[in-house]
């Protein structure tokens, strides 16, 4: 590697370094109550990408030495060796938690045993209590609270590790919880940060790149602390609802609803969550800008925020308020909607064709002739629209017709073949 | 501990086994010296409760919920509980809702193979490996041409190991990028991945339109270059260690044992009843089979589902007793299945110390027939190929002993590639399968692709995505048959009163990583491992044979314990 190996974290503070990291950051990553699905969204990011800040190759941010189970090299002791320095203070270098899924409740289980486990007994700091028999696995709980204290920054990835998600829903039986819970309110890392929080079952990766990489700017002294809202969560990530950026919700403001799975209007009524879930994935996309739950066509079930999945169940069920919401929207989005789309008739029409009388296409049976109703709305918005500026409408009723207009019929050459490929897909205008 | 140290045995824990999907380790008695394993337990070391939280659910909360299980085949859970619930509930999707999702399992599967071949179980053959531990074989390597070089570029077989160098090597980045190409094509229509938003019970909640399917067709066309540059590239390595050493051919060596579900439905032959199962599931791109030393057993759905059975001596769970074997009072009515079969099992955790002799890990012991049973990509591979019974042969064609892939042209010429059923079967067969697979899924990706364009063009009730259903009130017991990208996934649901009185799960690794069962017989992947030979010349102490076979197995442990 490149890099000088000297951990550098907390000297030069006010990126006296001219946003050059020039150091090395440990990351261990541990799951508990997970399904790996972060892991996964993780490698799918791409700004960073995972492999980029394994490598050292972004100036910005420290080269990260990565123990994560799914991505490394040793197993068994080697591999839980660096966990055991880490905890015990003698890793030599600087590092972040990241937790992924919740943590069970396997410190009460009065019965040896664990719900999520890692490593065994003989791994584990003789500096530390809660030895267990040398050949009897680790609970994974007992390796977040050896390692929190001393971690530059503590980090969950995911509904679970946040707040607590489906292993933490009713009915459960490992007691499970959010990091936060275990860690308690008065936490903070070694660098005196509470708990960060990338919530999303799965998240989108590129919010947790992206948020690990401003965090390590922090912690390497280059940029100021992060802008974390409330509940830990990046607030420039986090901070609007889905709906506000959501594709569909220029059908919710007209008033038009899906009906079944797969319409393409807006899903409140077929039980999107989206008002009221904070979530950026419509604009960011799931992965390298493509896809978000609506964008294709599913219904937000709120995966991002605490109370997941209870507080939104039953799934593709109409939210209650969206009872009274839509109904408001129906009526008053009903009446918008009328006024554009009488707007939009003369719209999609050239001012040469309304001075020709003529729509040259061949794919509808456009009229020529505009109604006198359509004519009158259209003198008097243009009216409005023109009104302490310049008439356009009235430039274009003075432009005269092109001469080469419908040029094959003047020179005489033969241009309409009587194939008919359309058949029923000519459509009137109106339809348009 | 059951492992007493014999002459030369020493204990070696793998705790944990890395790079493999979940929480898993293992246990094992290794004489070193004597380059054997003498003795070796699988041990899942996580428990969620998937399966109890799912218990008192409302119906529709089941597919966001039980796909949650796993977020590394990170789909297949979601299609495999809405199959579940159309067979209990009576609802037939349109046919563009059963390719759409066709689409997407494919998709993922491209998705997932890459992921599996060069970020897990590649680094095991890349350079600083195979330099640590087999020297002579680095040296041999250097000396030894590629014979696909035409195919990948790669022209010594040491420069394949290079290229699968963790991190730093052009196969892993490689790897890396094209299993994020093959997301963008899935969260086209699940819109996002892991836990697509967009499998509902009839279907999906997605709009299909033709940019989303030239989208996906653009990416997925992609994979026919590279699955012939993955094949070439594993056919080489393959053949590099069996060359080198015949010996290899012992790693991680297998019965031959298979079992898998099927996957990919048939858009105008999938009803979703129990009743045609066997017809419907027949009709899969890759065929149902449960195969016994090699031979095919049965290629019917509902046997294979009937002959499925869990055990739990080994592991940290009460056993259920009868459960609701006979129907007592479920509402479902009275079924003559096993009383360990999953649709009438309880499940019941039971923490404590891992031991053996007694209880020692959170999976069950999925058995079938009560033999131990592998499942993977490569299984459908197996049973396809045997059965030949595939329906669609416009790029497939089995043949009894091998499957032919006819590949369609990209910047590669076009060809086509046979997999032939090997004759020993071990870690590096498995490995090469899983090529295989790759462009197989890319294949029927791109046929469902085609139908999808057609049904899409041609319109009607056939383009819909979704049919209209009503959650039935009174009791159902219902099964979701279908395949992970990694094997055989059954999801087995109960229901009375608009509520799930019971929720199985039974994934591919709870076949696969199960502990010993109740008659003592070890899983698939244990018996794998106590026959290794470590072949080792330098290092030994690393056991990389013993890591080459668990990862060859393509474990998936949040999908085997729930």
């Amino acid at each position: 590697m490149a890099r000088e190996a000297a951990p550098r974290l907390g000297s030069g503070i006010g990126g006296a370094r001219g946003g050059q990291s020039t150091g090395v950051v440990h990351v261990f990553w541990l799951a508990g109550m997970s399904c790996d699905g972060c892991s996964v969204s993780t490698l799918g990011a791409i700004t960073p990408s995972v492999e980029d800040m394994v490598l050292g190759r972004i100036p910005a941010l420290p080269q990260v030495v990565l123990h994560h189970p799914m991505l490394a090299d040793d197993s068994g002791q080697d591999f839980v060796e660096p966990y055991r320095q880490a905890a015990e203070g003698t890793l030599g270098a600087p590092y972040v938690m990241v937790v992924e899924g919740s943590i069970p409740d396997d410190q009460s289980l009065e019965r040896a045993g664990q719900f999520a486990g890692l490593g065994v007994g003989s791994d584990w700091p003789r500096s530390l209590p809660s030895a267990r028999a040398s050949e009897q696995p680790l609970r994974t709980s007992d390796w977040i609270w050896a390692l929190a204290p001393g971690a530059a920054a503590s980090v969950a990835i995911g509904t679970c590790a946040t707040w607590g998600g489906i292993p933490a829903a009713a009915g459960n039986i490992t007691g499970s919880m959010g990091l936060m819970d275990y860690l308690g309110v008065d936490y903070r890392s070694a660098r005196g940060v509470p708990v960060v929080n990338v919530p999303g079952c799965a998240p989108v990766g590129d919010n947790f790149t992206e948020a690990l990489a401003e965090l390590l700017q922090y912690l390497e002294g280059i940029a100021p602390l992060p802008d974390f809202d409330e509940l830990g969560r990046p607030a420039w990530q986090f901070e609007q609802t889905v709906h506000r950026h959501c594709p569909k919700a220029g059908y919710y403001e007209e008033g038009v609803f899906a009906e079944e799975p797969g319409d393409t209007e807006c899903l409140v009524e077929i039980g999107c969550w989206g008002p009221v879930v904070q979530c950026n994935i419509v604009e960011r996309g799931a992965v390298n800008h493509m896809g978000g739950c609506m964008v294709a066509g599913g219904a937000c079930i709120g995966c991002t925020m605490p109370g997941f999945p209870d507080k939104y169940s039953p799934f593709y069920k109409a939210p209650p308020g969206s009872a009274i919401s839509g109904g408001i929207s129906k009526v008053y989005g009903g009446g918008i909607r009328r006024l554009r789309r009488m707007s939009m008739k003369s719209g999609n029409r050239e001012p040469m064709w309304d001075n020709a009388e003529n729509v040259p296409t061949g794919w509808g049976r456009a009229k020529g002739k505009r109604d006198p109703v359509d004519k009158v709305n259209a003198y008097f918005y243009k009216k409005l629209q023109y009104r302490g500026s310049v008439n356009h409408a009235a430039r274009n009723k003075k432009q005269p017709l092109p001469q080469s207009r419908d040029i094959l019929t003047q020179k005489g050459v033969d241009h309409t073949r009587h194939v008919d490929v359309l058949g029923e897909r000519i459509r009137s205008r109106e339809e348009i | 501990m059951s492992a007493v140290p014999t002459t030369g045995a020493r204990r070696v824990d793998f705790n944990p086994v890395t790079r493999v999907a979940g929480a898993l380790s293992f246990q094992t008695a290794v004489d070193i010296e004597g380059g054997q394993v003498l003795d070796a337990h699988a041990l899942a070391t996580l428990f969620r409760g998937y399966e109890v939280i799912l218990e008192g659910r409302d119906p529709r909360d089941a597919i966001f919920v039980s796909s949650r299980a796993c977020g590394v085949c990170g789909g297949v859970h979601s299609t495999a509980s809405a199959l579940a619930l159309e067979m209990a509930f009576g609802v037939q999707p349109p046919p563009m809702g059963i390719v759409g999702r066709n689409l997407m399992v494919a998709v993922e599967d491209l998705y997932d193979r890459p992921t599996h071949l060069f970020t897990r179980v590649g680094p095991d053959y890349s350079e600083p490996v195979v330099r640590e531990t087999n020297p002579e074989l680095w040296e041999r390597a250097l000396q030894t041409p590629a014979p696909g070089r035409a195919t990948h570029g790669f022209a010594l077989i040491a420069d394949i190991m290079t290229a699968m160098t963790r991190f730093s090597g052009k196969l892993y980045t490689e790897a890396l990028g094209m299993s994020r190409r093959a997301r963008e094509a899935y969260v086209l229509l699940g819109g996002k991945y892991p836990h697509p938003q967009t499998i509902v019970p009839g279907g999906l909640s997605a709009h299909i339109n033709a940019s989303d399917l030239q989208l996906m067709f653009f990416r997925v066309a992609e994979f026919f270059d590279y699955s012939q540059k993955v094949v070439a590239v594993w056919d080489d390595i393959v053949d590099f260690f069996f060359e080198a050493d015949p010996r290899f051919r012992e790693v991680g060596r297998g019965r031959a044992n298979f079992i898998d579900l099927g996957l990919w439905d048939d858009p105008f032959a999938y009803d979703g009843t129990f009743e045609a199962a066997s017809s419907w599931a027949e009709r899969r791109w890759s065929t149902p089979g449960a195969i016994v030393d090699g031979r095919v057993r049965t290629s019917d759905a509902r046997r294979i589902n009937t002959g499925v059975e869990e055990f739990v001596g080994h592991s940290f769970y009460e056993d259920w007793g009868s459960g609701r074997a006979g129907g007592s009072g479920n509402g479902a009515g009275p079924n003559r299945l096993s009383a360990r079969h999953p649709s009438n099992k309880e499940t019941i955790p039971q923490p404590g110390e891992a031991d053996p002799s007694r209880k020692y890990s959170w999976s069950t012991a999925a058995r079938w027939d009560r033999e131990p049973m592998e499942t993977g990509a490569y299984a459908r591979l197996w049973a396809t190929a045997i059965a030949d019974k595939v329906p669609h042969r416009s790029f497939i064609e089995p043949t009894g002993h091998s499957l032919r892939l006819a590949i369609p042209q990209g910047a590669l010429p076009a060809t086509e590639i046979e997999w032939r059923i090997p004759e020993r079967w071990g870690a590096l067969e498995r490995n090469r399968a899983q090529a295989y697979a790759l462009a197989f899924s890319a294949l029927v990706a791109y046929e469902n692709q085609v139908i999808a364009l057609d049904l899409l063009r041609r319109g009607g009730p056939d383009a819909g995505v979704s049919t209209h259903y009503k959650v039935p009130k009174d009791g159902r017991q219902a099964t979701g048959l279908w395949g992970g990208n990694r094997g055989y996934l059954s999801h087995h649901v109960t229901l009375d009163g608009q509520v799930i009185q019971s929720y199985q799960i039974v994934g591919p690794s709870t076949f696969n990583m199960s502990p010993r069962d109740d008659s003592g017989k070890p899983g698939p992947c244990e018996a794998a491992v106590i026959g290794t030979p470590l072949l080792s010349t330098a290092n030994r102490e690393r056991c990389i044979d013993v890591l080459r076979t668990i990862r060859s197995f393509d474990p998936c442990m949040t999908c085997a314990t729930h």
